[in-house]
């Protein structure tokens, strides 16, 4: 069978270890930090440290922003791979949030006209480790065997079953940059009240409920995803923290010993998600039970745990 | 001296007699309060609540076409829960009279019953020992005395005489009273303005002084918005100006006034003119745009007694505004009643669609609130109030704009606000599990409030001296000290499993430093190691500090 190559662009925050690990290329888009610096996007704390990166986005916002690689930096990484006659499987980050899918869909018609491969264009309907899971999944079938199209419809039929659970404590980034929910009135954060986000239909994320404190809501959590979760002992799950370490850490030690999974990673959110999420994300990646279309299931779900009595 | 009915005229000067009167004696009413924190007092609520119903009309002959807008112009007006329930004893009062020309002690007697019982049928828990009991018991115990010799002066006489008993037993009614070892404030402040209207048949005038001018003119423009009017606006609808001037006898005035021509003068400068002279005071109302030269004619012949100018285009524009809601109907829109500069930022922030902000009264009226619903366009419509004051108001608001897809949360303070709104799911579609939402973060949320006493307290576990640093945990008082900061870590641990808890919300009020901030953090890291403080700049008065602490 023929081989073929992944790549991801640079928002599934996937680091040098894990790409290199399950064969992934990242394709990096653009970052602008303060006073208009311009650099490429990185999946690394080289550039800049973690916590310092955090700190000064929280202070000025607005001077950071991002861009997709545009549609001849998509066609530069897929010339590269359609010249060593290789097919290839295109993931972008959720078309609800970026223009991305559609640069990497014009650049394969571009490629395709030059070079006799195969290129499938996935819109993930993912964002950061939702989406770098997403990329690991696609790996591991090749891994098994499968063809280039097998992945792809696998992709395409169970992307919807990727799921994210946690919080997402500080808003105030969500709202400012428009981007990842539907951002109709939010604020900073709100005195230890964690809105727990799920992925939506549309690739965004939307606030099914509310806890107050982290002790709740690990509790809730980790019911939720106890109702949502298919066969957890197979499953790699990655837990997502912008600034949140600690958190992290105890999320990834109660996950553990509940379901008992292959592996959990904890995952830092890169610049190309985190200047727009803020630094307040801590959630849990895996996949599960396919989202109903308005997350009445998930909210119902989610809130019974919310308001059962500890 | 019998008077055997009154008419309109009549009762308008019994009742401003009875305002000025409990204007008079405001400040000892408000130092009636039974905490010892000066938020929303008592004779401040009633006066602005009388005054903005006695505002709102004109003198009439009939009595009963005469209370009809000072019944109409109290409900808007109702400040404070006395303030609400003043309202419903007038509703009361000219539901009675409405056909009356002359009120005879009769017709009062039946006016006066029907008043107390509008006010109890108002409140949804009416309590005994407050302005209720003695409005019922001033009149129930004297009605079988009235007959047909029964001047208006000896009826009310003997129901303020019957009042102030009552009055007087309003502690052994009402524990909170005794303990503070105060009577009701609300129930004397309707005392204060029955004796009032009783003076003015005796001759007695009580006088407006200045200060109380002000404040009287301050209740009218009730919160109009500023905003709506700014350097690019147009300028067509003139000021609206009112004043009482009282000509004076120094030869330093031209001492020939005529009215006539004093009329044909004004004619010049403006409109919908009304003059009237009582003696040596003239009082005038005019729609104008050269205010100047209306106050250069009238003061060669006097000086203002009162003096109010109101932007029309504000108001006008502010009508405008009402009338173009947003035209997107929103699911779910969220009213809330704060005080502070700071406060109101974070509400909008957190997503309210009107907030009204109580910088000077503390106290949100009636009227705040309807034109607060008028403003906001959607499905359901979810009221905040900042105090427990404020409740009965809003709730009043509802009834009185009818809208019916309105609710209040009976929230009793902007921390309870605050997390009503942390809770709230703006995402979802769902207005019921969004109000769902809201009530549980109000529920869960325990308030502190710290601030100096006005006044020595006890409460049986804690007491205070005047001038202390105290905090109140949901209106209880649970710590004094002369140290601030220890203060507050004393009243945190009041609250039940406090070691436990993480949310929390910190307003600061007016004047509260960084450095204070930064203090209070360093000690409640101390303290509390699982509390995470959020420092929000509420800009609130009387409050140092508002925390809301949510389990």
């Amino acid at each position: 069978m023929k081989d073929f190559k992944i790549m991801a662009d640079a928002t599934c925050d996937l680091t040098k270890e894990l790409s290199e690990k399950y064969g992934i290329i990242t394709i990096p888009g653009h970052l602008v930090f303060p006073e208009g610096k311009e650099l490429k996007a990185f999946l690394d704390w080289d550039t800049v440290p973690r916590d310092e990166f955090y700190t000064d986005l929280k202070k000025r916002p607005d001077e950071y922003s991002t861009s997709p690689a545009n549609v001849d930096e998509f066609a530069g990484y897929m010339e590269e791979a359609a010249k060593e006659g290789c097919d290839m499987i295109v993931m972008t980050i959720s078309s609800g949030i970026s223009g991305a899918f559609g640069f990497a869909s014009k650049a394969k018609e571009q490629v395709e006209k030059k070079y006799n491969v195969k290129i499938n264009v996935i819109d993930t309907m993912r964002f950061g480790p939702g989406f770098g899971l997403m990329a690991v999944y696609a790996s591991q079938l090749r891994a098994e065997g499968k063809s280039i199209d097998e992945v792809t419809a696998w992709i395409e039929d169970n992307k919807n079953r990727f799921h994210q659970a946690g919080w997402l404590d500080d808003l105030s980034f969500v709202a400012k940059k428009g981007r990842l929910t539907h951002a109709k009135a939010f604020f900073g954060t709100l005195a230890g009240v964690k809105p727990i986000g799920e992925f939506d239909y549309n690739g965004l994320t939307t606030v099914i409920g509310k806890a107050k404190g982290s002790k709740k809501a690990y509790t809730a959590l980790l019911s939720y995803i106890e109702g949502t979760i298919e066969d957890p002992e197979e499953q790699i799950i990655f837990i997502a923290q912008t600034n949140r370490l600690p958190q992290a850490e105890e999320y990834k030690k109660l996950i553990e010993e509940k379901f008992h999974p292959k592996a959990v990673y904890i995952k830092d959110v890169f610049p190309s998600c985190g200047i727009n999420i803020g630094p307040g994300l801590m959630a849990a990646y895996y996949v599960g039970k396919p989202i109903s279309k308005d997350l009445s299931f998930e909210r119902d779900l989610l809130n019974k745990y919310l308001e059962a009595k500890e | 001296m019998a008077t055997i009915k009154i008419n309109g005229t009549q009762l308008e000067k019994m009742l401003r007699n009875g305002l000025n009167n409990l204007l008079e004696h405001k400040e000892e009413v408000n130092k009636l309060n039974v905490f010892p924190v000066a938020d929303g007092d008592t004779g401040t609520n009633m006066s602005l609540t009388l005054s903005h119903g006695l505002g709102a009309a004109r003198p009439r002959p009939e009595a009963g076409p005469y209370l009809r807008p000072v019944s109409e112009g109290m409900l808007l007006g109702a400040r404070g829960n006395s303030g609400v329930i003043l309202s419903q004893l007038f509703k009361g009062l000219y539901t009675e009279l409405a056909r009356a020309g002359w009120i005879t002690p009769a017709l009062l007697r039946n006016a006066l019953i029907r008043a107390y019982k509008t006010a109890y049928g108002a409140v949804v828990h009416p309590v005994e020992g407050t302005i209720l009991t003695v409005a019922r018991e001033g009149i129930e115990h004297i009605k079988t005395q009235i007959d047909r010799t029964t001047t208006v002066e000896e009826f009310l006489s003997m129901y303020v005489a019957e009042m102030r008993k009552s009055l007087s037993y309003t502690p052994e009614l009402l524990p909170v009273l005794k303990e503070s070892g105060v009577i009701d404030s609300g129930a004397y402040g309707y005392i204060l303005i029955f004796e009032g209207m009783l003076d003015q048949l005796y001759g007695k005038e009580h006088k407006q002084k200045a200060e109380e001018a002000h404040i009287t003119v301050q209740a009218e423009p009730a919160a109009v918005d500023p905003s709506l009017f700014n350097e690019n606006s147009a300028f067509v609808e003139g000021y609206c100006m009112e004043f009482i001037l009282q000509l004076m006898k120094s030869e330093n005035y031209t001492q020939r006034f005529v009215l006539r021509s004093y009329i044909n003068d004004l004619k010049l400068y403006g409109t919908s003119l009304v003059v009237v002279q009582d003696g040596r005071r003239v009082k005038v109302h005019i729609h104008t745009f050269k205010p100047a030269k209306i106050i250069t004619l009238s003061q060669e012949f006097g000086e203002f007694l009162t003096f109010k100018l109101e932007n029309m285009q504000l108001q006008h524009n502010e009508v405008l505004q009402n009338k173009n809601k947003p035209e997107t109907k929103k699911v779910l829109s969220v009213i809330a009643a704060v005080n502070g500069d700071g406060m109101e930022k974070t509400f909008r922030e957190l997503g309210c669609d009107a907030v009204i902000n109580c910088r000077e009264t503390m106290n949100a009226s009636a009227e705040d609130f309807i034109r607060a619903i008028s403003r906001v366009n959607a499905e359901k419509i979810v009221i905040l109030p900042n105090n427990k004051n404020v409740i009965m108001a809003a709730e009043q608001a509802v009834r009185l704009s009818e809208a019916k897809n309105a609710v209040v949360l009976p929230t009793k303070s902007s921390a309870e606000g605050y997390f009503a709104l942390a809770m709230d799911i703006q995402d979802s579609d769902d207005t019921a599990l969004r109000v769902k939402q809201m009530r549980s973060g109000m529920k869960s949320t325990v308030t502190l409030t710290a601030s100096t006493a006005t006044k020595d307290y006890e409460n049986g576990s804690e007491s205070c001296r005047a001038g202390e640093e105290i905090v109140m945990m949901n209106g209880e008082l649970v710590a004094a000290s002369t140290d601030w900061c220890d203060c507050i870590i004393k009243g945190l641990r009041a609250v039940p499993d406090a070691d436990e808890l993480e949310s929390c919300v910190i307003f600061r009020g007016d004047g509260v430093s960084d450095e204070h901030e930064a203090i209070l953090t360093e000690r409640l890291s101390e303290a509390f190691p699982m509390l995470e403080p959020t420092f929000i700049n509420g800009g609130q008065s009387v409050y140092r500090f508002i925390i809301g602490i949510s389990e």
